[in-house]
């Protein structure tokens, strides 16, 4: 076997690129997630969960786009980092400004919190990426570490905003949507936390790891905070309106009639 | 006693399902056509920033108009 093959991936497309592998195998997975989730919704009437399955599609939807971009080296930039030339896949960046702000409408929706509140989750959510775009651009280690900085910081508030007061909030509308919200609030605090990490000893940072493994990390990560949080998030029944929940509507009911 | 009364699916905004169907071009726009441009200067900032403002903008559209998916039962 060619050793590249074992250290970074395979170059498909004969560019050079052996991360393409990985970025083909990352589209298909997003495009696959996305017509499972549009099969899956097809026909849904509920209110609720209509808006569910509206940003869930959404979401890995653009992902795979992003990815496809990305594996025909659209996106593609080469920035210079002191005597070395980095190459840097902006239109990941694309996509996580997009997609990660509609991962938290999904889990702002489900805990029904404000408009004010997911306003703010939204645009310190927007403003992790756009540091973190500002970080891989920049020319020299100072100004990138600086803005790698910034945006974990972001990232930690986001993080600390759906661990506490999101979750306070999904808690009290009963125990199906606490269950749902805990679990998707685990995998994003596990999943979102691996993405400075990657990004710092990566080549984008330290360079400990090379750009092929770098990227299947990256495609691993995405794939599950997208299509994995997104089947998590729909196979619950959560997702349904108040009207739609079995046992707790009739109780409501049987209660309000006595 | 059964329930007999008949419930309406919620109807959807057309403006927003057509909204969110902006939304997404305007994204796939960020995402193919703006980093092909080339511009005289051959600079990249003003590619990158275009190309995270049209994502920016797709995002917001698409918070807001899911947030008003249906219309509003009078």
């Amino acid at each position: 076997m060619d050793p590249i093959a074992l250290q970074a991936g395979y170059d498909l497309l004969g560019d050079g690129r052996p991360e393409t592998l990985w970025l083909g195998i990352g589209t298909l997975l997003m495009l696959i997630g996305t017509f499972y989730f549009i099969v899956k919704g097809w026909g849904v009437t509920d209110k609720e969960a209509r808006e569910y399955y509206s940003i869930t599609i959404l979401v890995p939807g653009i992902a795979s786009a992003a990815y496809l971009s990305m594996f025909f080296g659209i996106g593609l930039t080469e920035v210079q980092v002191g005597s070395e030339m980095l190459d840097i896949y902006y239109a990941r960046y694309a996509d996580w400004l997009f997609t990660t702000p509609l991962l938290l409408l999904d889990l702002a929706l489900l805990a029904k919190v404000d408009r004010v509140s997911i306003g703010t989750l939204v645009g310190v959510d927007a403003l992790m990426i756009v540091t973190g775009l500002i970080g891989a651009l920049s020319h020299t280690p100072l100004a990138r570490y600086t803005w790698w900085l910034f945006s974990t910081i972001c990232m930690i508030v986001v993080l600390y905003f759906l661990a506490t007061s999101l979750r306070a909030a999904a808690k009290e509308r009963g125990p199906e949507v606490a269950s749902t919200f805990n679990t998707l609030t685990a995998l994003v605090l596990v999943l979102w936390t691996a993405y400075p990490i990657l990004w710092i000893v990566g080549t984008e940072g330290a360079g400990v790891v090379g750009l092929g493994i770098e990227t299947l990390l990256f495609m691993v990560l995405d794939v599950t905070a997208k299509v994995g949080f997104g089947f998590i998030l729909l196979r619950s029944r959560a997702i349904l309106g108040d009207t739609q929940a079995p046992e707790p509507s009739a109780g409501a009911d049987a209660q309000a009639a006595d | 006693m059964t329930d007999t009364t008949t419930e309406q699916p919620p109807v959807l905004r057309t403006r927003s399902v057509v909204g969110l169907a902006v939304c997404v071009v305007t994204a796939l726009v960020g995402i193919f056509l703006i980093p092909t441009l080339q511009e005289p200067g051959g600079g990249l900032n003003v590619r990158f920033w275009t190309m995270a403002a049209l994502e920016l903008l797709a995002m917001g559209g698409v918070v807001y108009f899911v947030l008003n998916l249906h219309e509003e039962p009078n």
